[in-house]
């Protein structure tokens, strides 16, 4: 590290909780991560993170195991399918529903939202306890807007636990699925457009940001906090690179802004997706017919030659 | 002042003008490299030209041209009061093989519109393989270019020619490319159950993830004058119990969306070639021998 230490940007280690875990040197993570690794901080948020967790992961596990009729092969040869399912549709958003109907997954996702919640506490307790700016944690709630929409927000404004994923591995992607068939093909919805655009737009950000430092690593372009303040010899090819290649670029501090922001997105604009689309007044029941009305759709040299009508749902 | 339009944080160094005139240097191209003269080593404004820089550019015209002329001119916009996204190429019928498509007939825009992007898109990445070397770099971001376009090449190139047809690449548009995305899945049962998809998409998740994780750790101590990578450190060892390097979490991003392009390349090769329906290839495990009696 080329920093210097100095006494006012060392941590301060401030907090209540316990520091449990070994220390330990790793040599073979060199060049990839810290070697040593060092005892997690648990505080109030992150013990009860951990309690809420596990209680989901039990739940979820122990619940399937029981539709396996707890015989541990038949477990293992359809840990896959096996899914613990919310409450049935005419059950809408009541708490009181039999354990085996719903219950068991109305807890499970209870400890889940907990569990997700409290983590992000736990890293805006970090950073400010460590002196930085909680964005880490501001980074999360973009993921945890998509989670919130699609296991809490949207069952209750549609007035049904059913309409939440099922828990299990299979049951995501038939969730995934199904959401888009009924609505008549989420590839039509502009906001699932825009999420995969942030989605796959990350990862080239990914790779345009890693292949660049990598490529001017022989510079010390790596050391990302001193070039934010003062542009090195890395840095200055770096940008010089994307300025010759495609007539902008952008800088040690900016290019981690567009990656905050483009990785946030994707969770955001997924969440606006799935929240507008169902059967209230306000949602989309059909992207397909939305897509016609919108003008976007290639047109069937068959069909009704009708414009673009707005407002359009 | 920073170099480039995104100068919020204006970093301390040298300026513009004079970083440049440090780095326009002639030679070092691979042109220049091979037969000793590069007479397109020259800058166009803030743009380098070199040889693959009038490959790609001439790629980036006639495929422009072709593709808005066909969608434009010849496509919904002469019948129906659409827009951009409407705007559809087909590839030839699948009657065509692995023949051309003569002109006049379905396909032949599609044709004419594939071979020149392809064309722009392996002279932009020798264009950064020039860049690259002026600048005294390493190939990493070429590279990493070269796998997005092997993305091109498997849906346009190298599948077609396994199934015999060029009628198999993708249908040029946004809308009509996104329809032939969903009719693909389905064709093949259903992309969901693809193992190939299923990772790729993982790896398109973790990459997002590592991107914000990267780009928010960075923000919490940049230009801060009472924060540095100490705190950083302290911090993931709090939250992780280590963390990722410097260099090592752009090692960790560069693998990872490659890796991300490379499942989706094998999730899209394997379906038809190998795999017609992805919801009856998992028969086989259900009747794996270990299971028999449960």
């Amino acid at each position: 590290m080329q920093q210097e230490i100095n006494p006012s940007k060392s941590s301060i280690d401030t907090g209540v909780g316990l520091r449990i875990g070994p220390t330990l040197d790793l040599p073979w993570l060199k060049g990839l991560a810290e070697t040593r690794v060092r005892p997690l901080f648990l505080g109030f948020w992150a013990i009860l993170s951990i309690i809420t967790g596990g209680l989901f992961t039990f739940i979820w596990l122990a619940e399937m195991l029981r539709l396996a009729d707890f015989n541990i092969v038949r477990y293992l040869r359809t840990f896959f399918v096996l899914q613990v399912d919310p409450p049935p549709a005419d059950a809408g958003l009541s708490l009181l529903v039999p354990l085996e109907q719903g219950g068991w997954w109305l807890m499970a996702t209870f400890f889940l939202t907990i569990c997700i919640l409290a983590w992000d506490l736990h890293l805006w307790e970090r950073a400010r306890a460590n002196n930085l700016r909680p964005t880490v944690a501001i980074g999360y709630l973009g993921a945890i807007v998509l989670y919130l929409v699609i296991y809490l927000i949207r069952p209750v404004v549609m007035g049904s636990w059913a309409e939440a994923p099922s828990h299990g591995l299979k049951a995501i992607l038939d969730w995934t699925n199904n959401v888009s068939v009924r609505y008549g093909n989420f590839y039509y919805n502009p906001f699932h457009m825009l999420s995969i655009f942030f989605l796959l737009g990350s990862t080239l950000l990914l790779s345009m940001h890693g292949a660049t430092i990598l490529a001017t690593e022989k510079y010390g372009s790596e050391y990302e906090l001193d070039e934010a303040e003062r542009v090195g010899p890395g840095t200055e090819r770096a940008q010089l690179f994307w300025r010759w290649t495609m007539g902008f670029n952008a800088n040690a501090y900016s290019i981690h802004l567009w990656a905050f922001y483009f990785a946030i997105l994707c969770g955001v604009t997924g969440a606006i997706g799935v929240l507008l689309s169902g059967d209230q007044p306000w949602q989309v029941n059909d992207w397909f017919q939305w897509g016609v009305r919108a003008g976007i759709v290639f047109p069937d040299p068959g069909g009704p030659q009708t414009g673009p009508e707005f407002p359009i749902r | 002042m920073a170099v480039g339009t995104f100068d919020s944080a204006r970093p301390e160094g040298r300026p513009l003008e004079e970083i440049e005139a440090s780095y326009r240097v002639p030679g070092r191209s691979t042109l220049a490299a091979l037969v000793g003269v590069d007479p397109f080593d020259v800058w166009i404004g803030p743009f380098y030209l070199g040889f693959w820089g009038v490959v790609s550019g001439i790629g980036i015209v006639f495929g422009s041209l072709f593709y808005l002329y066909y969608t434009v001119f010849l496509g919904p916009f002469a019948l129906y009061p659409a827009n951009f996204f409407a705007g559809r190429l087909a590839p030839p019928p699948l009657s065509v093989g692995l023949g051309l498509a003569p002109p006049g007939s379905e396909g032949f825009f599609w044709q004419l519109t594939v071979f020149f992007a392809t064309l722009a898109f392996l002279g932009w990445m020798l264009r950064q393989v020039d860049i690259s070397r002026k600048l005294g770099m390493s190939y990493e971001i070429p590279i990493s270019y070269g796998a997005v376009f092997s993305s091109w090449l498997t849906l346009q190139v190298f599948r077609p020619i396994l199934m015999g047809s060029w009628g198999e690449g993708f249908t040029l548009g946004i809308m009509p490319h996104l329809d032939w995305v969903s009719n693909f899945g389905y064709r093949y049962g259903n992309f969901f159950y693809n193992p190939f998809h299923a990772i790729a998409i993982s790896l398109f998740f973790a990459s997002t993830l590592v991107l914000c994780l990267h780009g928010a750790t960075i923000l919490s101590a940049a230009l801060k004058p009472d924060a540095g990578i100490d705190n950083i450190t302290q911090f993931w060892w709090d939250v992780l119990g280590s963390g990722a390097s410097e260099i090592g979490v752009h090692r960790l991003g560069f693998w990872l969306a490659i890796a991300a392009v490379q499942f989706a390349n094998l999730c899209i090769l394997t379906s038809g070639p190998l795999v017609g329906d992805w919801v009856r290839f998992w028969d086989w495990w259900p009747n794996l021998p270990f299971w028999a009696g449960s």
